[in-house]
């Protein structure tokens, strides 16, 4: 055998490899491939940032009540530091949309935005109106409209009030420590539901245990996260503010009163790019498994163009909307975005992944 | 009766386009057809599949752009497959002979809202269309012995029809206007959320005559009514979408009943907040006593029963919006944007995954040959 080699072997081997190689970059991701991912993403991605959330939310309950208790220009001071870390850390997970986050519109009560008809403004208003000693009460907050129990209404108390408001025992301030201690306990729930239900239920996908029939099936629900933001970012957090750029609308802007609608939107791509390439095994490495490398690194590059185009534009945006350099800045981002969005959905279909038909666009 | 009038047309129809029905015959052969819908397929383009009892895919019809609502003739093996609002096209496919017969094109000024029905008797193609310039309903007929001349044009009595259904057996149409006001210059764009009111309506077939017209309270006048199905008894099953802001967990399936007020319906709080304010398509069973409602961006399925007034039970069916009732009473089929497709008995509790051997994203709604 040795001693006679064909000539033809070589050639034979060949094609051989080139059929294996062909067979790789066509083949969708095995259920083992997706278990895989999934179990990196939730263990290295999801519940760290839950818990940040938790840390930062349990924090904040604890200073507010601290400030209600004795009010001074530091109390404040560190209640609405408490509340940028808390808005940090939920900027830093507001892309994950499925799971605990989703039961009792938890989602939407941690922030209800964009609020097209002022809906947080009015029944705000009406409360500290009222000053019912009954809607002191987490109890209260769980049957209350949406408006008045997420992070949005307790921006609105901490941004727009001086000390004196929160002196004497007020009932804004108690009603801050109420809806701070709501969104922590929303927080802990959710953090709680995740580690003893959900990761069990991604981990079994496809037993009678699990919610999903296949790993692939809750990989759907990792890939919208990664996605779907793209053009919530797009439209509502940049667009809309924009409105057309020729009179833009800087209180459309998510989370103006603090100051911090930038660093939203910096979180979130710093956190959507984690999501795609930060984990040990992430969807980055599985392009690159299936025979995409080029696309992968197109993907990685555009993150970084985001990230670069999004270090250039000055906060805070509120006031700097108003500057044509920063329209073009943002009008030149949202294109960014839109092409990430075209290349990543791209991939799907290379990954065999269906985001959703009717439930995303319906009739 | 049917049987022999369908043949009677087949064998006329081969006499005409001998070549084409020997290809129909090879792709159809021992193929007996099970449901058609509008799809998007792994292609990127739009079809109308065709797919048979054990999963054949019998037609493949690729469509110029996405279509909503598929209806299957009474008689003749036709489908027709209606564009999606704003769209302007109606295929009319011959799935034995694998041929477009006909593409209908909306009148100047008017376009479709995805929905259109055969008249029970096989002589009218029935649709909603938009008035573009004054915003309002029509219920148009269109004669299939007159090349689908349009031969009545009826108001709608409302504003953004949907889907519409004839109540089986009578010659009374029930039309859902969703209240919704559209126009083609603005896209899909809704432009009278606070002012919309939807409703009812039922109108005789032949005058057009309106013979009633139901609203919803003042208070739930965003609900959208858009889906519907109504049974042999003449009861209306209607599947609503909410409008407005996210938490107010309002009802969102309806029943009426000739000559009462819309009765609406809630499932329990856990399963009405995870329909997630939004239902996607409503069929009655068999029977006529139950009837399913799905909620695509809830990934359920809901069950109802029509005589009792309340909600049964659900199932889980992840992008799931496409029902239609099988020929068993308590039995659909169900079509979901993941390509998968079951069939499902309320009775028994039991699912049946039905073998496909291709994958497709199913569009919004299903249409049973049983």
């Amino acid at each position: 055998m040795k001693s006679a080699p064909t000539p033809l072997w070589p050639l034979l081997l060949g094609i051989s490899l080139l059929f294996t190689a062909v067979g790789i970059a066509h083949a969708a991701p095995s259920q083992q491939q997706w278990k895989t991912l999934n179990q990196s993403l939730v263990e290295e991605h999801i519940l760290p940032r839950y818990q940040a959330l938790q840390d930062s939310s349990t924090q904040l309950s604890a200073s507010t009540a601290a400030l209600c208790q004795q009010p001074d220009q530091d109390g404040l001071a560190q209640v609405q530091e408490d509340f940028q870390q808390t808005m940090d850390a939920w900027q830093a997970i507001q892309h994950i949309q499925f799971g605990p986050i989703e039961t009792l519109m938890r989602n939407f009560s941690m922030q209800f935005w964009p609020d097209r008809k002022n809906l947080i403004g009015k029944q705000l208003s009406l409360l500290l109106q009222q000053q019912d000693p009954q809607t002191l009460s987490i109890d209260y907050l769980y049957k209350a409209s949406i408006g008045v129990k997420g992070l949005p209404a307790l921006e609105r108390l901490l941004f727009s009030s001086t000390l004196a408001d929160f002196e004497d025992h007020s009932y804004r301030c108690q009603l801050t420590q109420t809806i701070a201690a709501y969104i922590a306990e929303n927080s802990r729930a959710t953090l709680t539901e995740w580690r003893d239900d959900y990761r069990h239920s991604i981990a079994t996908a496809g037993s009678e245990e699990s919610y999903y029939e296949s790993h692939q099936e809750a990989a759907v629900d990792m890939m919208k996260s990664l996605i779907e933001p793209l053009e919530v970012i797009r439209d509502q957090k940049i667009l809309r503010p924009l409105n057309g750029a020729e009179q833009v609308r800087p209180h459309r802007l998510e989370s103006w009163r603090s100051q911090r609608s930038l660093r939203n939107i910096q979180l979130n791509i710093a956190s959507l790019s984690e999501l795609y390439s930060g984990t040990s095994h992430s969807v980055d490495t599985l392009l690159r498994e299936q025979g995409r490398a080029a696309q992968a690194d197109n993907i990685s590059t555009r993150f970084t163009t985001l990230e670069q185009q999004l270090r250039a534009v000055q906060a805070p945006l509120v006031t700097s909307l108003n500057q044509p350099d920063t329209v073009n800045q943002l009008l030149q981002l949202g294109d960014t975005l839109q092409q990430l969005d075209r290349e990543l959905s791209a991939e799907m279909i290379t990954l065999d992944i269906q985001l959703g038909f009717n439930s995303r666009d319906g009739d | 009766m049917e049987i022999n009038r369908r043949r009677f047309c087949q064998l006329l129809a081969s006499a005409v386009l001998l070549p084409r029905l020997a290809r129909a015959e090879a792709a159809t052969a021992n193929a007996t057809p099970m449901f058609a819908a509008a799809a998007k397929g792994r292609d990127g383009h739009y079809h109308l599949y065709l797919i048979g009892q054990q999963g054949e895919l019998m037609l493949d019809h690729i469509l110029p752009a996405r279509a909503h609502h598929t209806e299957v003739h009474p008689q003749l093996p036709l489908l027709a497959c209606i564009a999606r609002r704003p769209g302007t096209f109606i295929d009319i496919v011959d799935y034995q002979q694998q041929r477009l017969v006909k593409r209908i094109m909306a009148g100047r000024g008017r376009h479709f809202f995805g929905h259109g029905i055969f008249s029970d008797d096989g002589r009218w193609l029935i649709t909603t269309e938009n008035e573009i310039n004054s915003g309002q309903g029509r219920v148009v007929i269109r004669a299939m012995a007159q090349d689908y001349a349009v031969i009545a044009d009826y108001p709608s009595y409302g504003i953004g029809p949907h889907e519409l259904v004839q109540q089986p057996g009578s010659a009374v149409l029930t039309v859902a206007n969703g209240g919704i006001l559209t126009h083609p210059d603005h896209g899909r764009e809704k432009l009278n959320l606070d002012s919309m009111q939807p409703s009812l309506v039922r109108l005789d077939l032949h005058s057009g005559n309106h013979l009633e017209q139901q609203q919803l309270p003042a208070a739930q006048h965003q609900l959208s009514i858009r889906h519907i199905d109504t049974n042999h008894q003449g009861t209306t099953v209607i599947a609503l979408q909410y409008q407005g802001a996210p938490g107010h967990n309002l009802p969102l399936v309806g029943i009426h009943r000739p000559g009462e007020a819309i009765q609406l319906l809630r499932a329990p709080a856990p399963v009405n907040l995870a329909m997630k304010d939004y239902c996607g398509s409503a069929r009655c069973d068999h029977s006529g006593r139950f009837a399913a409602v799905s909620a695509p961006r809830g990934d359920l399925i809901t069950f109802w029963d029509l005589q009792e007034n309340q909600f049964i039970s659900s199932i889980k069916s992840r992008d799931g919006c496409g029902l239609a009732a099988t020929d068993s009473p308590a039995e659909f089929i169900i079509s979901a944007g993941t390509g998968r497709c079951v069939r499902y008995n309320l009775e028994h509790g039991t699912t049946e995954r039905l073998p496909l051997g291709f994958k497709a994203a199913w569009d919004n709604h299903l249409t049973a040959l049983l």
